[in-house]
């Protein structure tokens, strides 16, 4: 069975740290996560926009890029949620509808997979800080990834779980409109900032690098030392991997 | 007769020729009045008529299809199944009724028979020194003899003569007395059916309302209380269904609630049985 | 009108709102208030999935067949008495209020909340005949005094303070009135009742019309909308065409989505099925009845796989409660008569105008807050995409962004392109870079930077350092367990048998 990484540009940048806490974490359960050099971005930013002609040329690389793949796992849920708007952006062709059908059937945000598919629940580690999660809008409401990320976080160790007030709004990323409605969006990290600063958590936890990006870069602005990582990072480095 | 008297008599005689000359204009004046607007209403429903199929056309059109002019199968009428299916016990009713009604500010007080609704209701007037009641004209409220048993206040029995301005008198009434026709314990409702006999402006503009409500009138949800509508069918609708559930209420003052903008600000459910 | 509605885009306004500390603080309040509400009264319903989904299906369904409800709801409505009138636009809307005013010589009219007549901007029209017009919603009233607009389509008035009110009240009052909100509504409730009686005319709104008794039906708290239809000797609904549902059994639907999607009650205070005018022998209810069906760019929605569910609205206010970005600016930044993300959608698909819309869809993170809080499951999030879609397909798009999509549909063709893009940022934000960050405010990184900090590249890339990666995990890699196998092998076949929907959502 080919199980394959989608890295998302993101993490591939940025945060490669995160796809290397995936690897090693699936390696454990004997899954070698193969990665098809291939791909680039979901394509989102420019969908999100309204340019979809670009966001197609973006989106047929994905497509070709996990053709042959059984699953497609991204530390995402928002790159995994635009996989989900591919039918809708290839209806036209038909050709690429039904290639964007299987891809959409085959594509799981990485706690999906791990708890749903795989059934693991306890990844087996320890970390013993005082931690807060933020679930991020696409991939708790868009693809309904809710109960995954507590079950695994439930199972760690020695970890205090901070609830974090507001946990559903929206964080103020929301890709291009951090820039273009720069104001607002100052705003609602800032909220945001101000909720994950209330719980006196060390860390600040999460499945969305975007979005993490965007507190993370905030919190930092003001100095505030909290420690923001991927569940994925937070597993590996529990679990000794990292 | 004097001339003088007859030359008296003769104007008076002329004035009231005059009056009624001007009452007869007046009267057709107003026929007239009456006919003209009339043929306006007539004309703008003939306006009416024609741009409703141009209207319903343009519909069809739009959603790429013929019209549709048979009842189309809905098979989602209404509540889900699971719903239909919730019913409580009648003690069950009356407590939920009643707490719900609570929660928003209303009034409950649960008495055993008319004789204690009459004496609930003088024993209020009294408290609260009401001078003016209304009721609506049923035989149950009939059968309380407020009257009698509110010797200080004016007793007044709804569009009972034609002479009178109803409205008016329900804007001065301290309290409003009503039957209530239905309700629902789920929602903590009573449904109000307007009639000659039973004018809308009573359970909306005195002061206070008391509500009598037979505790076998109260059905477990609304929809049994809405499907009842759908069976009656639209001929046998009254102008006015008024679902009643507390006192007038508003938050739109930093949305700080408060009781009574509009309606009544005091509202009792006497639940009967 | 304020400088808010004013100012010509939505970023301008909403700059204006963030500033605005006690509009922000009152709109926070309010809208975090009325979302636990709606949680709490959701909860208590129980079973609020499957409520929604029966709310969207009958929506769904009487639009379908609009014609023929509506039409049947035209001959039950004139059966009953009613005069209906249909009107494709706004102002043959007002045009024909304004001629059943002429004709009834009315001096005053009396109205209960109603957004379409918001829409229509039909109080202006009547005060140029000459007729005063009183808005008799507590909200309404203080904000028509105020001379201004609704920013929320149930709190109108979300946006001033007590003392504000008091201020505007103190005015019509003749002398200053405690800020006070007992005594403001006192105050209102007993100038208010005189105007009631007296008026010429009720107009009111209509949340639901029953297509198969010709009824129209009308949620409301504080009993004006009663009065409105109560006294006046002549009403005049104003009425959306899609506000059908075909019977009252639908109604117990719509009843338990919109109170509690609405402001978190159960249900409203007062429910009123007006089903034609005052029966002969009746004192009280009106002698004549008007309901006017009005278009105004709704049918442009129908047969628009994309935007035909808007129709669906049942005006519950959620979507702005639970929006994060309608918190922060509140609703007259986003220039029109609905706000919030209804508004963003709304706005510019009644009026086919994307291009004068500029940004109000881009006013949006897309978070989907919307969508989770509709109580008829409409799709909003989608729907801005779909319209920021529309306005680069007619060719309104901003000139730097186009040519920047451009570049990223290039970039992101190949991966070779999108490495070597990735290699370019790796060297290039040496310029930039302090200590790992990047906390330069110049050019581009202004919007962001202004409140964050930027994290470097790393100087490897995960591609970069996966193949050495992969030779590590290939040496050390585990035997698979047979229950994880068997596993893998379900869901295989689950995604085989699985038939996504169109945008669908998760894997459960």
């Amino acid at each position: 069975m080919k199980v394959s990484l989608f890295i998302t540009c993101l993490s591939d940048a940025i945060y490669p740290r995160v796809g290397e806490a995936m690897v090693r974490l699936l390696a454990r359960h004997g899954i070698r996560l193969e990665f098809p050099e291939i791909q680039t971005c979901c394509g989102q930013p420019a969908f999100n926009s309204g340019y979809w002609d670009a966001a197609r040329e973006s989106a047929a690389t994905i497509l070709r890029a996990f053709d042959d793949s059984d699953f497609v796992i991204s530390p995402s849920g928002s790159c995994t949620g635009m996989i989900h708007h591919y039918p809708k952006l290839f209806e036209h062709d038909s050709v690429l509808l039904e290639k964007a059908r299987k891809l959409q059937a085959k594509s799981y945000e990485f706690t999906q997979f791990l708890v749903n598919v795989l059934g693991v629940a306890d990844i087996g580690a320890t970390f013993p800080h005082k931690v807060t999660y933020h679930p991020s809008c696409h991939g708790s409401r868009l693809l309904g990834v809710k109960d995954e990320p507590m079950t695994l976080l439930d199972n760690v160790k020695e970890l205090e779980l901070v609830p974090l007030p507001f946990a559903e709004d929206c964080c103020g990323f929301g890709g291009t409109f951090a820039v273009k409605m720069a104001d607002i969006s100052a705003a609602m990290v800032s909220e945001k900032a101000d909720h994950v600063k209330e719980t006196e958590a060390e860390v600040l936890v999460g499945l969305d690098m975007a979005c993490l990006m965007n507190i993370g870069g905030n919190l930092r602005y003001r100095n505030e030392p909290v420690r923001v990582m991927h569940l994925a990072e937070l597993l590996a480095e529990g679990a000794g991997l990292l | 007769m004097a001339d003088a008297e007859r030359e008296r008599l003769r104007q008076t005689d002329d004035i009231q020729h005059t009056e009624a000359a001007q009452i007869e204009s007046a009267q057709t004046e107003s026929a007239g009045k009456e006919a003209a607007h009339r043929q306006w209403l007539k004309r703008l429903e003939e306006q009416s008529r024609a741009k409703q199929e141009a209207f319903m056309a343009g519909i069809a059109g739009r959603l790429k299809r013929p019209r549709v002019m048979e009842a189309p199968v809905h098979p989602f009428r209404g509540a889900p199944d699971f719903w239909r299916g919730f019913e409580l016990f009648p003690e069950e009713r009356v407590a939920r009724f009643s707490e719900h009604w609570r929660s928003v500010g209303g009034h409950v007080a649960r008495l055993p028979d008319l004789g204690a609704v009459r004496s609930f209701i003088a024993e209020k007037a009294a408290e609260m020194g009401a001078k003016i009641v209304l009721r609506q004209n049923e035989p149950e409220l009939a059968a309380l003899g407020l009257e009698e048993a509110l010797p200080d206040a004016e007793v007044s029995v709804w569009n009972e003569d034609g002479g009178t301005d109803w409205k008016a008198r329900a804007a001065e009434a301290d309290f409003g007395v009503v039957m209530a026709d239905h309700a629902a314990a789920h929602t903590g409702t009573v449904a109000v059916l307007s009639s000659k006999d039973k004018g809308r402006s009573v359970s909306l503009l005195p002061t206070a309302l008391f509500i009598i409500l037979p505790a076998e009138r109260i059905r477990t949800r609304l929809g049994e209380v809405l499907t009842e509508l759908d069976q009656a069918g639209r001929e046998r609708l009254p102008a006015g269904v008024h679902f009643i559930s507390g006192p007038s209420r508003s938050s739109d003052i930093e949305n700080d609630l408060t009781i009574g903008v509009h309606g009544p600000g005091i509202v009792y459910a006497l639940i009967v049985g | 009108m304020s400088a808010k509605a004013e100012a010509r885009t939505v970023k301008a306004r909403a700059e204006l709102a963030l500033n605005d500390d006690f509009l922000r603080k009152a709109v926070k309040f309010t809208t975090e208030r009325l979302r636990s509400g709606k949680k709490n009264a959701s909860s208590e319903q129980g079973n609020w999935e499957d409520w929604r989904e029966r709310g969207r299906q009958i929506r769904l369904h009487t639009i379908a067949n609009l014609d023929y409800y509506l039409n049947l709801f035209a001959n039950n409505a004139r059966a009953n008495g009613v005069q209906v009138h249909f009107a494709d636009t706004g102002a043959e809307a007002v045009q024909i209020a304004m001629e059943i005013a002429e004709r009834k010589r009315a001096k005053t009219v009396v109205k209960s909340k109603s957004m379409v007549s918001e829409e229509l901007h039909m109080n202006s029209a009547l005060e140029r005949m000459g007729i005063e017009t009183i808005e008799t919603d507590l909200g309404e009233y203080i904000i028509q005094l105020a001379g201004e607009t609704p920013s929320h389509i149930i709190i109108p008035a979300i946006h001033k303070n007590r003392y504000q009110i008091a201020d505007v009240l103190s005015k019509v009052a003749g002398e200053q009135l405690e800020a006070d909100t007992t005594v403001l509504a006192g105050f209102v409730r007993k100038k208010l009742r005189e105007n009631f009686l007296e008026a010429d005319i009720g107009m009111t709104g209509c949340n639901f019309a029953i297509a198969e008794t010709g009824s129209m039906v009308l949620f409301e708290n504080e009993g004006n909308a009663r009065m409105v239809t109560t006294l006046p000797k002549t009403q005049i609904t104003l009425m959306g065409m899609e506000r059908i549902i075909p019977s009252f059994e639908d109604l117990e639907v719509m009843a338990t989505l919109l109170p509690r999607s609405a402001t978190g009650q159960r249900i409203t205070m007062y429910m009123s099925a007006i089903t034609g005018p005052r029966r002969e022998a009746d004192a009280d209810g009106p002698e004549e009845m008007h309901i006017i069906i009005i278009d105004n760019g709704r049918s442009l929605q129908l047969g628009d796989p994309e935007f035909q569910e808007l129709l669906n609205c049942i005006r519950c206010g959620a979507c702005l409660n639970a929006c994060p970005v309608y918190r922060h600016i509140g609703g007259h930044a986003y220039g029109g008569t609905y706000s919030g993300p209804i508004g963003a959608v709304l706005t510019p698909a009644l009026n086919k105008n994307v291009a004068e819309w500029d940004d109000i869809a881009n006013a949006s993170s897309l978070c989907g807050a919307c969508y989770e809080a509709c109580p008829v499951k409409i799709p909003l999030h989608e729907m801005l995409v779909y319209l920021r879609r529309r306005k680069v397909e007619q060719g309104h798009g901003n000139k730097a962004e186009n040519a920047g999509m451009k570049g990223f549909g290039t970039v992101m063709r190949s991966a070779k392109r999108y490495s070597a893009a990735v290699r370019m940022g790796q060297l290039g934000q040496k310029l930039v870079v302090r200590g790992g960050e990047i906390r330069s405010k110049l050019g581009p990184l202004k919007g962001w930077n202004s409140v964050r900090v930027l994290p470097s590249l790393p100087k490897q890339s995960f591609r970069q350092r996966f193949k050495t990666l992969d030779e590590e995990i290939r040496a050390g890699l585990q035997e698979m367990s047979p229950d994880v196998r068997s596993r893998m092998e379900e869901a295989l076949k689950r995604q085989r048998d699985e038939k996504p929907e169109q945008g669908g959502h998760g894997h459960g």
